[in-house]
């Protein structure tokens, strides 16, 4: 079962996760569950795979106009239920 | 001797008023949600891989 989505906490591209670049954005499959994801916008594409970067899903998402900020926290929390983005490990946990 | 005993004072052409004072949207279903991630399952699909 997928932990709930947490925009405060720092997620990632799922490793088992492999992202095609398309014309519309990108195809992501996840060779886990055997799914596939339409990314139907670059900016989003560029958002999930710097996310990794950013110690939480707010601070990503700062670049992104106001306007579209709930769309692509959406869309996030969308891909996060399907495991396409996971969790960072929690940074005290980390050697 | 009659009296005006009218006590509304609103000007004529007032019933079509209707719908003033109420918020743009009021009542109306959400504008079509944008949906950036579509999910597809390929499972079944077999020799596709």
């Amino acid at each position: 079962m997928t932990a709930p989505f947490e925009p405060g906490r720092g997620y990632r591209l799922n490793p088992d996760v492999a992202l095609r670049p398309e014309p519309f954005g990108a195809l992501a499959y996840h060779f886990g569950t055997r799914r596939l994801s339409f990314l139907k916008a670059p900016d989003l594409v560029e958002l999930v795979r710097g996310l990794g970067s950013h110690r939480s899903v707010s601070d990503a998402l700062a670049a992104v106009p106001d306007g579209r900020r709930d769309v692509y926290l959406r869309a996030l929390a969308a891909l996060a239920a399907s495991d396409m983005i996971v969790p960072q490990p929690d940074r005290s946990e980390m050697p | 001797m009659q009296q005006d005993t009218r006590a509304d004072p609103s000007p004529a052409g007032a019933d079509h008023d209707l719908g003033l004072g109420q918020e743009p949207g009021t009542g109306e279903p959400g504008i079509t949600e944008e949906l950036l991630v579509e999910e597809v399952s390929i499972d079944g699909m077999c020799g596709v891989y």
